[in-house]
């Protein structure tokens, strides 16, 4: 019996060596370990032994069975590995094949730059307002020192609807609305469409979009301006951004400055984008005028205030280099997908 | 403001090149427009002298001229008649350049070799008045003192730059060379000199030639006038032609070139008048008469309506005051006698006049900004020293002056602390006293205190910030330098309306959506082609043109544009959404603000899409809103909408959206060639709703059970009722049903159509028996069968 038991066990480790596949392994557990395999069969002839070699036998037979068994284990994984390793070979794709590609809808880059704006000014703290587009003569110029028939007027050329009534020519007009509003301290800006009587060209558009700024508090100074404008100027084109002033005029505000960027393309050194200047003039600002704080009810003796003007439009044509505003307004998808 | 840097030289002692100068002048608020180095303008044009000239043998108007020119002797020839040997004249020399841009090289003319041209004064860019001979036809035949060789720009005053300064409208002053000047000289901390104006005896009495009367002196402040007789009209000598020259102005006579220059210089227009054309030797200065006119200058005919101001004679309007002279009024080559004008007319009449009128001169766009009542006098006697100076006429005795009392000059007492406060700065109050009197504004120091006298020119300083602002545009701007700010806290954020138009803006995007921007204004036409009235629109007093005319009302017709635009550039298919305004006047005409409502348009375009792609964009963005029990309701769609494709949304009884189709006639008015599908959703309905935060569902713990049913019902059952119809029989455990199968054809009557939906059945507390799920699926065709849908077998 022991011998019968030895030669099972070389035969079937001997099988389990050469099987192919998991199937001729399975057949070859059935075979031997089945319910009427070699070894069961065997084991059934057990009760023919007497019980001196019984045990010695038993345990023998155990460990064939064993034996048997992890061989056929060891021999089913390294099966499958390598059936695993065939059907990855088997399974393998050209990678340069271009993906399939899930349609994303994209924001228009007016408002991805906007976007970017409103993030830096709500994150040091100002709050994001708007102002009717149709605004009243008072709100978008008297209010703004700039009463009727002032030379001031010939700056922008307004689309007039009705005796008091126009298209706003600035965002500023909700400047007034707000300081109207609002105690001190102020913190807002204000996005929004404004129209002037402009033919349309490339840099010219009779819409066109403004993010107006403003502070109003005790103690507000010029510095403080160029310390806000310059965080703003730095998240946009970079750190090493510079930001110059220089003395302007806007009737509602006093001192104003134009506010000058050193070009984002060449560092300052000059070249096409900025015409050899080495500067790019971005936007307009100055501390509030006292007559118009006075106007809007808060005392200029007490408080003191700074507003800007961002063209958006521009902005968003220099920081992706758009040569024409009308691509703005055409909208097609081509240009769209871009941003 | 076009200034010639060398006049300026005049006024103050410039030791800067006139780039540098120019910088500077950035720096303190004039912007330059534009900087022409007028040496750059010519080149290579020299004073040659005729030495020898002989015909050429292939051509009988052409001339072979051996001309000298300094460093040697070239052969030109010339087609010119007028040339003689001796003669000087300007040369173009080989590679040379001309004003208009013209390079001169040399070259054969006719076989014979010529090294350059004779120019003339044409060609040089000169006209009549601006160089002797400058007019004739042919060769400028130049005086002999020029020496051979002489670099032409150095005669023609061509080693200058015209400085072309940007005015803003608060320096009114700066309108003339002394106010750009008194600005340099504070730049460049040098005094200001202002021409002294010297006059020679004078005799008679002005009362005897004239007698003038102001009748409004709040139009007319200030009226002066003095009478030039023995008047001798000639050319202006060359540095005044020369200096109106470079500011643009054309030189006339010297009476004429005296009025303009003087306007130049000092800001202050003038006007002259013939004496003879004055009837009863009378100046009244009035409005104008009901139903009066005048003939202007330039020939045009006014129609003067009585709040306009003029300058009348005895009988008639002969000047339009501030504006324009009338066609008689000027002078003439004969005229012997003249009346010089000058007075400060109120800004808006002028401003209004000249609008009103249409006339827009140098005179009416100095008085529009506003002009210093001080400076009047100055002016006119700045005129009649130049009269004396050019010996063009004898100054009668005396001066008209008509005035109402000239204010003393202002003081204004300002807190160097206040200043230094808006400025975030500390500048000595020394450092300001000594800038504001290098701007001429007179000032004291004490203590705290700057009192500052405001000379009339500077009518725009009012307030401690207009001080401020003067002191640091002369201290300098870069002095400002980055502060945080320190404010109160303040939470910052977004406007609610505002949050949300952002956030959903976002959504749209994930809906694979490309945003738009279009503009506000539409041609009327676009909204008839939607088959709209444009009759209940805002429309534009002054429009840019037709195209721009009319404010919207809707979205949809700057959609189809966008679309028709994409479709015909070969684009096979777009997906686009705007979030703009439409906005819808309370009564027309305009008489208060409209309603300007936020609304957003969905546009889709190309073959495969469809009704339920737009439908199913429509009811994610409305759910994203916070729509609820949104009905789709395919009535009362408008007219450019495909009558059966189409539906109008409704929250309630309020029109929340309209969807659908464009119709094939729209289609085609807007030419869009392929289909093309638009929705409008009424964003002003939802902005103002409190978005809530969403709570938590527990995840469901007993599984689900599905049955599909198959139905069959006649055609025009809509899959809404028989939704409805399913959620009634289904009660609280259906969880979801949905179509997914409409049939018609074989098998089906022709009549009726086989629907499929997916009902998921599920409890909250057990696991579903097959008896409940049974029992339930009987309720729901129970249901049905009461609306005409029965269990196909």
């Amino acid at each position: 019996m022991k011998e019968k038991l030895e030669q099972i066990k070389a035969q079937a480790l001997n099988d389990i060596k050469n099987a192919a596949s998991g199937d001729a392994l399975e057949q070859i557990k059935v075979r031997f370990l089945g319910k009427k395999g070699e070894l069961t069969s065997i084991l059934k002839m057990m009760g023919g032994l007497s019980p001196q070699e019984r045990p010695k036998m038993g345990q023998l037979a155990n460990e064939v069975r064993s034996a048997l068994e992890s061989a056929l284990e060891n021999a089913k994984s390294a099966v499958k590995e390598k059936e695993l390793a065939a059907r990855l070979k088997l399974e393998k794709i050209d990678v340069t094949i271009d993906g399939t590609r899930r349609p994303v809808g994209k924001l228009h880059p007016l408002s991805s730059t906007l976007e970017k704006l409103e993030e830096i000014f709500t994150g040091l703290g100002f709050t994001v307002v708007e102002g009717p587009e149709i605004e009243t003569d008072h709100y978008n110029f008297e209010a703004l020192n700039v009463p009727k028939d002032h030379p001031a007027r010939d700056m922008q050329d307004t689309f007039y609807l009705g005796e008091n009534l126009l298209l706003r020519t600035q965002t500023s007009a909700a400047q007034i609305r707000t300081m109207e509003n609002l105690k001190p301290p102020i913190k807002i800006i204000c996005p929004g469409r404004v129209y002037r009587s402009d033919d349309v060209d490339a840099t010219h558009s009779p819409v066109f979009h403004q993010v107006e700024g403003l502070v109003v508090d005790k103690g507000i100074t010029m510095c403080d301006l160029k310390g806000t404008l310059e965080i703003m100027v730095h998240k946009i084109y970079g750190e090493n951004t510079k930001v110059k002033f220089r003395p302007s005029f806007f009737p509602f505000t006093e001192p104003s400055v134009e506010v000058d960027v050193s070009c984002p393309e060449c560092g300052g050194k000059g070249c096409r984008v900025c015409k050899g200047a080495g500067w790019i003039e971005i936007l307009g600002a100055g501390m509030v005028h006292p007559r118009v704080l006075a106007g809007c009810g808060i005392d200029p003796e007490v408080y003191s205030g700074f507003a800007f003007g961002i063209g958006l439009d521009r902005l968003t044509t220099t920081s992706h280099k758009i040569s024409d505003i009308r691509l703005l307004f055409e909208n097609d998808n081509r240009f769209l997908q871009q941003f | 403001m076009l200034v010639s840097y060398n006049l300026l030289k005049n006024y103050v002692d410039i030791d800067i090149p006139a780039p540098v100068l120019a910088e500077k002048m950035v720096m303190v608020g004039f912007e330059v427009e534009e900087m022409t180095d007028l040496s750059k303008t010519m080149q290579n044009v020299v004073v040659g002298k005729i030495t020898k000239i002989t015909p050429h043998e292939n051509s009988d108007h052409l001339q072979i001229c051996q001309v000298d020119i300094g460093e040697g002797t070239v052969q030109i020839v010339t087609g010119a008649q007028n040339v003689f040997e001796g003669a000087t004249v300007p040369v173009a020399k080989d590679k040379s350049l001309l004003p208009d841009g013209t390079k001169i090289t040399k070259g054969k003319l006719r076989g014979v070799e010529s090294c350059g041209m004779l120019c003339s004064g044409g060609e040089l860019g000169l006209s009549a008045g601006d160089f002797e001979n400058a007019e004739v036809n042919g060769i400028m035949i130049m005086d002999d003192r020029y020496a051979a060789g002489t670099d032409m720009r150095e005669i023609l005053g061509l080693f200058d730059y015209v400085i072309d300064f940007k005015i803003t409208a608060n320096r009114p002053d700066c309108q003339s060379v002394i106010g750009i000047a008194r600005e340099a000289a504070a730049v460049l901390n040098k005094p200001f000199k202002l021409p002294a104006t010297p006059l020679a005896t004078e005799s008679d009495d002005i009362n005897d030639y004239i007698s003038v009367e102001v009748k409004n002196y709040d139009l007319c402040p200030r009226y002066m006038g003095a009478v030039v007789k023995n008047i001798k009209i000639a050319p202006s000598p060359k540095w005044l032609a020369d200096a109106l020259k470079k500011s643009g102005i054309r030189s006339i006579n010297n009476i004429v070139d005296i009025t303009n220059f003087v306007m130049l210089e000092t800001g202050q227009p003038m006007h002259a008048f013939d004496l003879r054309e004055l009837e009863d030797n009378k100046i009244i200065v009035r409005n104008a008469e009901k139903g009066e006119s005048i003939e202007l200058l330039d020939g045009k005919v006014a129609k003067l309506s009585p709040e306009m101001l003029v300058i009348a004679d005895g009988k008639k309007p002969s000047c339009l005051a501030g504006v324009m002279g009338g066609a008689g009024s000027g002078i003439k080559d004969d005229t012997t006698a003249v009346f010089f004008e000058c007075a400060k007319f109120a800004r808006d009449s002028i401003r209004k006049t000249a609008k009103a009128v249409g006339v827009r001169t140098e005179s009416s766009a100095r008085y529009e900004k506003g002009t210093d009542i001080k400076n009047v006098e100055y002016a006119l006697n700045r005129a009649l020293s130049l009269i004396c100076e050019l010996e063009a006429g004898e100054v009668v005795c005396g001066r008209v002056d008509k005035n109402r009392g000239i204010e003393d000059d202002r003081t204004l007492a300002v807190s160097v602390n206040k200043i230094n406060a808006l400025l975030g700065l500390e500048i000595h109050g020394e450092k300001m006293k000594e800038i504001l009197n290098s701007l001429l504004i007179q000032t004291k120091l004490s203590g705290d205190t700057l009192t500052c006298q405001i000379p009339s020119f500077r009518s725009d300083i009012e307030f401690t910030a207009d001080i401020a602002e003067e002191v640091i545009r002369l201290y300098g701007c870069d002095h400002i330098v980055g502060t945080a700010l320190r404010t109160e806290n303040t939470l910052g954020g977004y406007l609610p309306k505002l949050e949300l138009q952002r956030k959903l803006k976002k959504y749209m995007t994930a809906l694979s959506l490309n945003e738009i921007y279009t503009y506000s204004f539409i041609a009327k036409g676009e909204t008839e082609k939607l088959g709209l009235s444009s009759d209940k629109a805002i429309t534009i007093l002054n429009p840019l043109g037709e195209e721009y005319s009319v404010m919207r009302t809707q979205l949809v017709s700057s959609m189809l544009r966008v679309i028709a635009t994409n479709a015909n550039r070969g684009n096979e298919q777009g997906e686009y959404f705007e979030l703009s305004k439409r906005f819808i006047p309370k009564s027309l005409p305009l008489t208060e603000q409209p309603d300007e409502l936020s609304t957003v348009c969905i546009g889709l375009f190309g073959e495969n899409k469809d009704f339920y792609e737009l439908k199913g964009i429509v009811q994610q963005t409305l759910e994203f809103l916070g729509c609820k029990n949104a009905k789709y309701v395919a009535q009362n769609l408008p007219p450019y909408m495909h009558p059966g494709r189409s539906a109008c949304v409704y929250e309630g009884k309020k029109l929340a959206a309209v969807l659908g189709e464009i119709h094939p006639l729209t289609a085609a008015a807007f030419d869009i060639p392929k289909k093309c599908l638009v929705a409008e959703i009424y964003l002003d309905l939802f902005e103002n709703r409190k978005k809530e935060i969403e709570i938590y569902k527990p995840l469901p713990k007993f599984p689900a059970v599905t049955r599909d049913l198959a139905l069959i019902c006649a055609r025009d059952l809509q899959v809404g009722d028989m939704l409805d119809a399913i959620k009634q029989g289904a009660g609280k455990l259906l969880e979801s049903a949905q179509l997914f199968d409409v049939y018609t054809g074989e098998q089906i009557d022709s009549d009726k159509k086989s629907v499929a939906f997916k009902l998921v059945l599920r409890s909250a507390n057990e696991t579903l028996t097959e008896q409940t799920v049974d029992g339930t699926v009987k309720k729901v065709l129970e249901s049905l069968k009461k609306i005409g849908a029965n269990l196909r077998i």
